[in-house]
């Protein structure tokens, strides 16, 4: 056995937060193993201590002591790294000759559960996702108090160990979508898995797909909705949020949330989203389609006044119009990367001088801006900030084809990306798949 | 290999869709009223183009000359900063002469060459074009949309006037047993312009005239709604507020019958005398049916059927006769209309 503690110091031995150190408890000698960064010693060993002492008065045995302290067990090299990375504290007794795994008392490495960060609730519950993937099953458990709940964990990645955690509702979930999915990611349990992509790949799903393949989201109770549903929970250690399988087109116009207000209010919410959505994709492909090509469709005080708005424009509408939508992608695009801080000087600048001088410089008109203004306006009426990505990339494909063809190439546009909808599919269920309760799934 | 064929498709979409031809709406000049005359032989178009300049419109007149009415326009085009873009007129103003003689080739180039849409609409000038033209550049308001507000049925639209569209006048052209009215107008003296009556158009010719009157007559036949007018008699005036019509047709041994039932429905504005509701009604009623009477014979005369009477015998005449109904049938058809009126409201005035 003490070979053994050489070869784990051999290859655990240049770390500098790796500890193995003599101690001793009564008549026990021990000797302890761990990582300094991902254990709090002194209280493990205090827990140790205590836990030594209850068990003195009834059999002062070092066995005892073994069967008190943790899991008496066999190691090989393997094995004891594995423990190890994963924060457990190894105790060898030098006399027995016997290696035992002791839950420690882990140092504090999480933050605390807070309120989510990029979602908004409104008079819901507020608490978030956090980074610890066992902390996330735990607020999942705590949503839904059901027999039915079942989770099950996996280990990914050869050299980086991930831990997944796979939950349904095996009275809502399909039974065979469970278990396609769980063979699939137990198939490919040699990727490495350290973002979405991965994750996408190790499911075996299309990396190319626009669409996102899961619906996203950092709120215990839309998780637990979606379990309610039928739909599978995936966590991945290390990620504040929770990946619903699969995503349906309707997860973009719905919240857990809404059903919190009153029925008629709740509708009324959701039609909004849809028309922010139809706004988004329509207003830019339609004002290029209207100026450049069929102006005959406008009312004709509309088209004078458009026509004089647009007096000294050098551009065609089309070159107009992605100049701007390319120039506020940049100004979404730089207030993330921005610290909180400079923030606002970025909306300023892009959004009240830019705007100003561009119109008065007569490189766009004054209705473009407006135009602007209403597409970024209701972009993020959308739910879930990656189906707002999805949907504005979508609009340059329509304004493209307005620019083209006019009024038809708007609908050719909008039966493209209906066309492109329709042929996405997880696991065999449509995106366009709106209701997914139990047993549709194979309709889909 | 599917990505390559994606991007030959995508490279195909831009080089055959023939976008560099679009042309932006500041770009195009887009005129709202087309005045169409003719003069030895050539055409005489007109183009009353609103202009915005700094915050107000300004309205600009201009003229042309060709041996087709796409010829003229060619011109203008030409010898305008911007390109002519005909898709958005409104009303085509017609000389009253050019009408007279026929205006089959004009309707026909409209609907074939699609540059001029079918819904515009279109209107007989009695005076001098240019004249009519240059006191409407005088006049107009700020608007530059005046001659098209004045046909707008929510905006200047009375039910005295007529309307018609240029794929009506088409159908008139070509069809057995319909003609239509185009209303007749002319520069006012206070306002832009002013009514004069409607133009009973024949296969496109212009046959006879008829008051404003009788339009209103007309447009209550045709279903037109005609509410908002008010009527005046001897004794009263009335708002009639809704109109229906029932027709019964029926040949009398190859005589055609139409016997009509026009329904009014109004409300009572104005009395002088203290008449009856009852004289009201009769007096109404007796005045309406004399002036229909006297407006169908004049049109039987012309033997233009802007009622649209051969309609309702499509079913009870052969095919073949059906052409010579404005010559055969319509001269000997036999009219019976009675006008029944209903007084809703009274108003608060107190009647017996």
């Amino acid at each position: 056995m003490d070979s053994l503690i050489q070869e784990i110091k051999d290859s655990l031995g240049n770390n500098d937060d790796f500890f193995l150190q003599q101690y001793t408890i009564g008549e026990a000698r021990l000797l302890l193993m761990g990582f300094i960064s991902l254990i709090d010693l002194t209280k493990s060993k205090e827990a140790l201590y205590d836990n030594m002492h209850n068990w003195k008065l009834e059999a002062n045995t070092v066995t005892s002591m073994m069967d008190a302290a943790g899991e008496v067990i066999d190691l090989d090299l393997e094995k004891a790294i594995m423990l190890l990375m994963d924060g457990k504290l190894i105790l060898f007794f030098e006399r027995e000759c016997r290696f035992v795994v002791a839950e420690p008392v882990p140092s504090l490495l999480n933050r605390a559960i807070e309120s989510p960060t990029n979602e908004n609730v409104l008079q819901g519950a507020i608490s978030s996702f956090i980074e610890d993937i066992d902390t996330n099953l735990g607020m999942v458990r705590k949503q839904v108090v059901s027999r039915h709940i079942k989770v099950k964990n996996l280990l990914a990645g050869s050299s980086h160990k991930k831990k997944l955690s796979v939950i349904y509702d095996d009275s809502k979930a399909d039974i065979k979508l469970v278990t396609k999915m769980i063979k699939q990611l137990e198939s490919s349990s040699d990727h490495e898995i350290n973002n979405l992509q991965h994750v996408t790949r190790a499911l075996g799903l299309s990396a190319w797909s626009s669409v996102p393949k899961f619906n996203t989201t950092e709120l215990p109770a839309e998780a637990a909705a979606a379990l309610g549903k039928g739909r599978v929970i995936l966590f991945v250690d290390r990620m504040p949020f929770a990946l619903i399988l699969p995503n349906l087109i309707w997860d973009m116009f719905t919240l857990e949330n809404d059903r919190n207000f009153p029925l008629p209010l709740m509708i009324s919410i959701r039609v909004l989203r849809v028309i922010g959505v139809l706004t988004t994709l329509i207003a830019p492909g339609l004002y290029v389609a209207l100026v450049a090509v069929n102006p005959e469709v406008l009312r004709i005080e509309l088209a004078l006044t458009i026509a004089q708005s647009r007096e000294g424009v050098p551009y065609p509408a089309i070159v107009e119009m992605i100049f701007m939508l390319i120039i506020l992608e940049l100004i979404i695009e730089a207030s993330t990367r921005l610290p909180k801080s400079i923030g606002p000087t970025i909306t300023m600048v892009g959004g009240i001088i830019l705007g100003q001088a561009v119109v008065t410089a007569k490189l766009v008109s004054n209705l473009l801006i407006i135009i602007l203004a209403a597409t970024t306006i209701s972009n993020s009426t959308v739910v879930g900030f990656q189906n707002s990505l999805a949907i504005r990339l979508f609009k340059y494909v329509i304004v493209i084809m307005s620019a083209m063809y006019g009024v038809l190439g708007l609908l050719a546009g909008l039966v493209l990306i209906c066309a492109y909808f329709s042929s996405l599919n997880t696991f065999g269920i449509s995106y366009l798949n709106i209701n997914m309760k139990k047993g549709e799934a194979r309709n889909g | 290999m599917r990505a390559l064929k994606l991007l030959i498709a995508a490279m195909l979409v831009m080089v055959l869709s023939g976008c560099w031809d679009n042309i932006d709406i500041n770009h195009r000049v887009l005129p709202v009223v087309m005045g169409v005359s003719k003069h030895d032989g050539n055409y005489l178009i007109y183009l009353q183009i609103p202009e915005q300049v700094q915050n107000s419109t300004q309205i600009k007149i201009v003229k042309g000359t060709g041996s087709t009415i796409n010829h003229a326009v060619d011109l203008i085009s030409a010898n305008l900063e911007d390109r002519v873009d005909l898709l958005h007129i409104k009303v085509i103003v017609l000389d009253k002469k050019y009408a007279e003689e026929g205006l089959e080739d004009t309707i026909s180039d409209f609907m074939r060459g699609r540059d001029v849409s079918p819904k515009t609409l279109v209107t007989i000038c009695d005076e001098d074009m240019d004249a009519f033209f240059s006191s409407v550049r005088k006049k107009m308001g700020p608007k530059g949309t005046t001659l098209y507000d004045f046909f707008e049925k929510n905006a200047g639209w009375n039910p005295q006037i007529a309307l018609t569209r240029v794929w009506e006048v088409y159908r008139s052209i070509h069809s057995y047993t319909r003609d239509v009215a185009i209303p007749i107008i002319r520069s006012g003296d206070t306002t832009v312009v002013q009514h004069v009556g409607s133009a009973v158009i024949k296969e496109g010719r212009m046959v006879s005239q008829i008051s404003s009157e009788e339009t209103l007559l007309f447009n209550a036949f045709q279903r037109e709604s005609t509410q908002g007018k008010i009527e005046v008699m001897n004794h009263a005036s009335v708002l009639v507020i809704g109109n229906s019509l029932a027709v019964h047709t029926r040949m009398d041994g190859g005589n055609p019958v139409l016997r009509s039932k026009l329904k009014l429905k109004v409300v009572i504005m104005e009395t002088k005398d203290h008449p009856t509701s009852d004289m009201i009604m009769k007096e109404l009623n007796e005045s309406l049916t004399h002036q229909f009477n006297q407006m169908f014979a004049k049109l039987q005369e012309s033997e233009a059927d802007i009622l649209g009477i051969g309609q309702y015998f499509r079913r009870q005449i052969p095919r073949s006769e059906l052409k010579e109904w404005r010559t055969t049938f319509y001269p000997k058809l036999k009219l019976e209309l009675q006008v029944q009126t209903i007084i809703e409201n009274t108003g608060f005035l107190e009647l017996k």
